[in-house]
């Protein structure tokens, strides 16, 4: 893991889920699993377009990273399917987290 | 979050494994624009590229529609079943978390409220001995940390138009890109740190000892 590094930029830690478990309190839990693993599938191979190429709102909310001179930004709203991109930044082996 | 190489559990907020063969290890958190107004960001890099829209069993992924829009609305907080007792503030109330860059011993940790920047842009602050800017429009919702020090000397933050502040000596800055105009410090950047938009509730449950800008 030591070329792995991560960026934390993220505004849910966690998501509403189950509403008949409300009544209940984990709070004491160290970990509490809700979903099994990829049910939130990470982007693993991601592709990108140019800026003019990107049918983006202006006003739509991005990520943005910049490392050594190139640049990514990742559309908030895509990512709350995914939560997690495996990239390569400016030769940085990142995830940037949502 | 999990690594597919030996299925260790990660935080997202720290970046800290936390179950499996590789818990303990720390994940280094890097400098972002935790969020930014698609046109702000085209604008300040326009060279920059952009994650491409995936398709899921035929269908395309929507990137100008929010899902979790009635959440946001909500006062609902996190998983249902957790009880938050942080109450310094709101639960649902958004700050920039920040951490000191680390030193040694333990590390520092403070909360800026966002409804502090209605009113302006910027706040010079210092944060275990280390001179912060801490930058956020609420037009583009962007959000930034730099340190103050430039060339080994700290200094204070104006506010000017929009993304831009104006430092004691004279030089103005791009808040956004970090980098100043022209003039005795033209082609300088400041150096930008991680930081986080996050709600109070999950902040304050990672590290119940953050202090709050007031």
């Amino acid at each position: 893991m030591k070329n792995y590094m991560l960026i934390l930029i993220l505004l849910l830690a966690t998501t509403a889920c189950a509403s008949a478990e409300d009544s209940e309190d984990y709070s004491n839990d160290e970990i509490r699993t809700l979903l099994p693993f990829d049910a939130i599938p990470a982007i693993t191979d991601p592709q990108f377009v140019s800026a003019g190429a990107a049918k983006l709102d202006a006003d739509a909310p991005v990520i943005g990273v910049t490392f050594n001179g190139e640049s990514h930004a990742y559309s908030l709203y895509l990512l709350n399917g995914h939560e997690i991109v495996n990239d390569v930044v400016g030769g940085m082996n990142i995830a940037t987290t949502w | 979050m999990y690594d597919h190489q030996t299925r260790s559990l990660w935080s997202h907020i720290t970046g800290e494994a936390i179950q499996g063969p590789l818990t303990g290890k720390q994940l280094k958190p890097l400098a972002s624009m935790p969020q930014i107004a698609w046109k702000t960001w085209q604008l300040n890099y326009p060279e920059t590229e952009v994650l491409s829209v995936p398709t899921r069993g035929g269908m395309r992924e929507s990137i100008n529609q929010d899902a979790y829009a009635d959440y946001h609305a909500s006062q609902r907080a996190g998983v249902s079943g957790m009880k938050y007792t942080d109450n310094r503030l709101p639960n649902k109330s958004l700050v920039i978390g920040v951490q000191a860059p680390a030193k040694g011993g333990n590390t520092q940790f403070r909360a800026y409220p966002l409804i502090l920047f209605t009113k302006t842009a910027i706040i010079n602050d210092t944060l275990d001995g280390v001179p912060l800017l801490i930058f956020h429009d609420k037009r583009s919702f962007a959000t930034a940390v730099f340190t103050r020090n430039v060339a080994g000397k700290v200094r204070t933050f104006s506010q000017k138009d929009r993304h831009f502040a104006e430092d004691d000596t004279g030089t103005r800055w791009n808040l956004i890109t970090g980098e100043a105009g022209s003039g005795k410090d033209g082609g300088a950047r400041l150096e930008r740190l991680p930081a986080i938009n996050i709600y109070w509730f999950a902040w304050a449950r990672y590290h119940p000892e953050t202090s709050i800008y007031r």
